[in-house]
């Protein structure tokens, strides 16, 4: 099918070979002629031209790659580094198609949530024979804990829910799967749709499409009106496995958006019969949780003991109306495959309705004849092992053996197997910006329901629900999974008037003021944001040192020089060559000249300090860094975020480097992204509990750094002298200062003076340990001591240690053991406190939570 | 028959418990043929929540949170309980059902089957400890001769079991796998429903594992001995058209006046008596004691709470 008729050039360009296909097109009709929804669109699109495209292309890519978009569970390890791609063409849906999809969405919605609340209430689609107990009771997500007897439901069970839809070739949708505990997209559905709208600015503008921040807000509504609580502000939290799952980005992103606490099991404990979160200022009743972990997890004293990512007692705690759970813990069976087979009955039996949408032809393979239906032409099919979920067997891919296995297991265990019907979908566009025309694209489409919110409290007969008006498209085979897809689509609807423009979405959402940075900080953020200052600080120390190492090492090289700062440089990285390298032959006196053996020695020590797998390497580093700063991935701005990624991007191709003036300059560039960060925090965080914790672990780790480096230089040292005192001042970038201020070659006492005293050096012990006091002094004090705590009184150590130095006592270094001894008394006075009062914060604020164990260890599934 | 039950549990902790969350499965369920009179629950020490509940079973759940530092936890329950002889059809009634009739039913469309048969396919279902085993199949299959009646078959499958496996309390834990209590021929009460919950099951038939307590007899001559017996589990099987008939393969005989029953459940993971969940610890020490204390006409003493 090619279009036909005249034809816009610059449209014509743009379709390229588009569409070429036999099947349903989204674009074009029968007669090959755009349909009304698209005309317009395909103009503007072709206006733009191809290159214009194709630079918006990249923008777009830009944008959600500098908000870290990914469903990458393993991001921070680089290489295994990808991101999605968002479509510039959006998968656009015209007003009348959106009113039939969006009554027959709404129709689903409320069916499943009329079987969920019979499934845990009185179970007559089971005692009435409408469903089978072998389809319920066998799915993972059937929770016997929740189905208590007699039932007690009179809250929605059914918040959220997701639903995946394609068009077929002929046209018609079709309901591939609902999503029914924690359904995800709709977190990327908004980035998409506010980073198209910033790559296609007019385009955005003009079209009449249905904004979606009045469902977000909806959506706020409701699960704030969810809480049975009679406090003005319900406290609600996002549960979340933690940064290691899939979709942890999107987690943080809508606990962002929303306003709500971003916590992990470990965060909430339940006392006194409620649910609380560990902040800083105490435990915090919680009210409404939005869990996005699935069913079995949630809670090891009732659910599966092996949980470590579930909260005990959680089940209890919702059974007593305590906690608010959306959706509500046992859902997860509305997933089921194969109940499409009977939502047609089902429809009529709960809402006297025919359904509306039709699903994918599905056989469950426990009905008498399904499995001689599929054995007829079993290649026609693809079936799921609800013991395996996620698991797709497509027996026409299959060899013999595999398929003789399959051929029994349907036979010993019919009632385990759902078999779906293969299915073509129908054609869209995408844009290729290689091609810089259109391509034919296959996708899936995922649209999100919510319950009304003023239907809360009304009976489940009474209760209507809403669809966002967009969702989220992927490409790819019909019921190929969302994480497994390189290109999404933003999903436009389009409404009979120009909708009002809402400038920026996420200001749009009015949220309920809830200071989080405050006490209610949960206690593992501040944990995380203090170990992510000392890494970070950490990373910035080394790399200084590094980058004074390999400026040293290039100048040996070049000219021999009579002094040697190495040995000591590598002692203040801690790494020593490997003995017999260096044992084998006598050290030449002058070391290190060009393909000497202890130059190639050092140079590849050095280097691989740049490489992934080395423990005391960068990437190691900076993957502590990084793997904390994702766990308070909802505290930081986007502008910061910007710069972690920035970091990520550069330590992506920081293993690679092989030459030293490399190394430097990926050195000089990455203390930059690091300074980048710490301004930014500095500049976009509120000074709370939470920025105060980064800048102590921060300035911790800087008084030990500067203070072990002083150490070495001034009484350690195998080779101390002024080479050394040189690179003492540049790694902490006071060599200008130095120069101005004493105007006179380096003298042992002058840096001192800098390096230890001056407060107004933000680079010295001085400075650091008021900035310290400072900062302590105004956390929390947990209970109400009169006294002052550990953490002050070390602070308070270190600086009276610092104060009270006979200063003259310290001068004439290079000839007086006394002044040594002084100093050394000095600089371990100063490390011990500054070393314990990591573990001394960390023992007051952070809660040590142990892992719950289980009273009885029962082992299940050993048979 | 009278009895005075009690039911001590007691667990000693190396290190203090700062928080356990716990849920009970230990309070007799009343039943047609077993009245329960004066239960009491006492938890030490004092929980700070308690709540009970009835689960999907029917079976009575207790859930208990004890937030104070403690060292140990103990668990008492007392109850009067009087049975009755259970309800037994007719022998005519029980021969005339062949075993795969009994099959068929729990095979039947839903639509056309009747609510006890459809509540009793949830037991032909796989469950936690108990898969469903061709080499369970096997076991039981000498006794499943065709066409042979439900009842005979299901009699001799008790017997078989009692006489070809050794009751060994040493030889098992509570997580005993059913592949090894076939390999080994050897385990104790709660294997042994296992084992013929599986059997049944991997020929089709629905059963349901039941816990509870069974009264001991001492050594001829002697006294008997407080806390001497134990918790007890044995097994019941889904007779169509009927109801539910309990067998007890650690004994080889049929449940009778001396069983009392606590509930019941898919396996073992549904009728825990004690699990928890807790905070801190260490190493614990556990100490159980059960006494079923038969009362001969006489008055009920002492003022017990009911829960």
């Amino acid at each position: 099918m090619q279009p036909s008729g005249k034809m816009d050039p610059a449209v014509k360009a743009l379709l390229g070979e588009y569409p070429g296909h036999s099947a349903y097109d989204e674009i074009f009709n029968e007669e090959r002629q755009p349909r009304a929804h698209w005309q317009t669109l395909l103009e503007d699109f072709a206006q733009l031209g191809p290159d214009m495209l194709s630079s918006r292309f990249e923008e777009a890519q830009n944008l959600l790659h500098e908000n870290g978009v990914t469903f990458n569970p393993y991001e921070d390890d680089p290489g295994q580094l990808r991101s999605w791609q968002l479509d510039t063409m959006p998968w656009v849906i015209s007003t009348e198609q959106w009113q039939d999809l969006e009554a027959g969405l709404k129709q689903r919605s409320r069916l499943l949530e009329h079987l969920l609340d019979d499934l845990y209430g009185e179970r007559r689609t089971i005692h009435e024979g409408l469903l089978p107990p072998e389809l319920v009771f066998t799915h993972p997500g059937f929770l016997f804990a929740a189905a208590d007897a007699p039932s007690q439901l009179e809250r929605p069970l059914l918040i959220f829910h997701g639903t995946d839809v394609i068009r077929d070739q002929y046209g018609r949708w079709q309901v591939l799967a609902d999503w029914t505990q924690s359904p995800s997209g709709a977190g990327y559905a908004l980035e998409n749709r506010i980073t198209l709208a910033r790559a296609l600015p007019s385009i955005y503008r003009d079209a009449p499409i249905k904004r979606l921040a009045g469902f977000l807000q909806a959506q706020h509504r409701c699960l704030a009106s969810l809480a049975n609580t009679q406090r003005e502000q319900p406290n609600i939290v996002l549960l979340s496995p933690g940064p290691g799952s899939a979709g942890y980005f999107e987690h943080a992103w809508l606990a962002n958006y929303m306003n709500f606490a971003l916590v992990e099991g470990d965060d909430l404990v339940v006392r006194d019969g409620q649910v609380a979160m560990r902040t800083l200022g105490g435990l915090m009743q919680v009210d409404v949780i939005v869990r996005q972990i699935n069913d079995p997890w949630c809670d090891p004293l009732e659910l599966r003991a092996d949980s470590l990512l579930g909260v005990p007692g959680l089940l209890q705690a919702a059974r007593n109306g305590e906690v608010r759970i959306a959706n509500a813990l046992g859902a997860g069976v509305l997933e089921h495959p194969a109940l499409s087979a009977f939502l047609p009955r089902l429809c009529r039996h709960f809402l006297g309705e025919d359904l509306i949408l039709p699903c994918r032809e599905t056989l469950w393979c426990g009905d008498a004849g399904s499995i001689d239906t599929i054995n007829r032409s079993m290649d026609d099919w693809l079936l799921r092992d609800i013991a395996r979920p996620g698991k797709v067997l497509r027996p026409d891919q299959m060899g013999l053996d595999a398929l003789t296995d399959l051929r029994a297991d349907l036979i010993r265990r019919p009632h385990m197997f759902t078999a779906q019907r293969l299915l073509d979908s129908a054609v869209t566009a995408g844009f290729n910006p290689q091609s810089k025309a259109l391509e034919r694209q296959h996708t899936t489409l995922r649209f999100f329901s919510l319950v009304e919110p003023d239907d809360l409290k009304k009976p489940v007969s009474e209760r209507n629900f809403r669809i966002m008006p967009g969702g989220l498209a992927w490409v790819g085979e019909p019921g190929a999974p969302l994480l497994q897809s390189r290109t999404v689509k933003d999903v436009w609807v389009l409404a009979p008037v120009p909708q009002p423009h809402i400038s920026l979405l996420r200001q749009a959402q009015g949220p309920i003021v809830v200071t989080r940075d405050g006490k209610d900080l949960p206690c593992r953020v501040a944990e995380s944001l203090f170990w992510m200052g000392r890494y970070g600080e950490r990373l910035d120390t080394r790399s200084r040192l590094l980058r004074e190492a390999l400026a040293r090492l290039l100048q040996e090289d070049r000219h021999e020089s009579g002094s040697n700062v190495l040995p000591d440089l590598l002692t203040a990285l801690d790494i020593s060559l490997d003995a017999n390298e260096t044992d084998r032959e006598p050290v030449p006196p002058l070391g290190y000249g060009r393909f000497n053996r202890d130059y190639l020695a050092t140079r590849d020590r050095l280097l691989q300090l740049f490489a992934d797998d080395q423990p005391d390497g960068l990437p190691v580093l900076f993957g502590h860094f990084v793997r904390n700063s994702r766990a308070v991935r909802d505290h930081l701005g986007d502008d910061t975020w910007r710069a972690i990624n920035s970091m990520r991007q550069r330590f992506n191709t920081i293993s690679r480097t092989r030459g030293m003036v490399a190394g430097q300059r990926h050195l000089e560039a990455m203390m930059i992204d690091l300074s980048a960060f710490f301004g930014l925090c500095n500049e976009t965080m509120p000074h709370h509990y939470g920025w105060r914790f980064l800048d102590i672990g921060r300035f911790i780790e800087r008084a030990l750094g500067s203070l072990e480096l002083l150490k070495l230089a001034l009484l350690t040292a195998s080779q101390p002298g002024i080479p050394l005192w040189e690179v003492v001042l540049s790694t902490t970038d006071n060599l200008t200062v130095y120069r101005r201020r004493y105007r006179s070659q380096l003298h042992p006492s002058a840096i001192l003076d800098l390096l230890l005293f001056d407060e107004t050096n933000p680079r010295s012990i001085g400075y650091m340990l008021k900035r310290l006091g400072r900062q302590i002094e105004k956390l929390l004090s947990p209970g109400s001591s009169p006294y002052r705590n550990l953490e002050t009184r070390l602070v308070i150590q270190a600086t009276s240690t610092l104060h009270l130095v006979d200063i003259d006592k310290l001068t004439d270094l290079e000839r007086s053991a006394e002044a040594r001894k002084a100093l050394t008394e000095l600089l371990d006075g100063l490390i011990g406190p500054m070393a314990e009062l990591s573990n001394a914060i960390s023992h007051s604020h952070f809660s040590h939570v142990e892992t719950p164990r289980q009273l009885v260890t029962v082992q299940y599934n050993l048979t | 028959m009278r009895y005075h039950l009690r039911h001590t549990t007691r667990y000693e902790y190396s290190g203090s418990v700062t928080l356990s969350h716990n849920e009970a499965r230990i309070l007799p369920r009343s039943l047609p043929w077993q009245l329960c009179d004066n239960t009491s629950l006492v938890i030490s020490p004092q929980p700070e929540r308690l709540r009970e509940r009835t689960d999907f079973f029917g079976n009575r759940v207790v859930y208990f949170s004890i937030e104070s530092l403690h060292e140990s936890l103990q668990v008492d329950v007392n109850s009067d309980i009087q049975t009755l002889p259970r309800p037994m059809p007719s022998q005519d009634f029980f021969s005339s059902i062949a075993w795969e009739d009994a099959v068929r039913e729990m095979r039947q469309d839903t639509i056309q089957s009747n609510r006890d048969s459809l509540d009793a396919r949830l037991y032909v279902l796989d469950s936690p400890f108990i898969h469903a085993h061709r080499n369970l199949a096997d076991l039981a299959i000498a006794s499943f001769g065709s066409g042979r009646s439900l009842i005979d078959a299901v009699f001799e499958l008790n017997q078989r079991i009692y006489q070809e496996f050794t009751y060994d309390s040493e030889s098992t834990t509570i997580a005993t796998p059913l592949r090894e209590v076939l390999a080994n021929r050897r385990g104790v009460c709660q294997d042994f429903a296992h084992l013929a919950i599986g059997c049944l099951r991997s020929l089709g038939l629905a059963a349901r594992y039941v816990s509870g307590y069974m009264e001991t007899m001492p050594p001829e001559g002697q006294q008997k001995l407080v806390g001497a017996d134990a918790t007890h589990a044995w097994v019941a099987v889904f007779i169509p058209g009927w109801g539910w008939l309990e067998i007890d393969p650690t004994n080889g005989c049929l449940p009778d006046e001396r069983y009392v029953i606590l509930g019941w459940g898919r396996d073992f993971a549904d009728v825990t008596p004690l699990k928890g969940v807790m905070t801190g610890g260490g190493e614990h020490t556990l100490t159980v004691a059960v006494d079923v204390m038969p009362i001969h006409d006489e008055p009920v003493g002492g003022l017990l709470v009911n829960v």
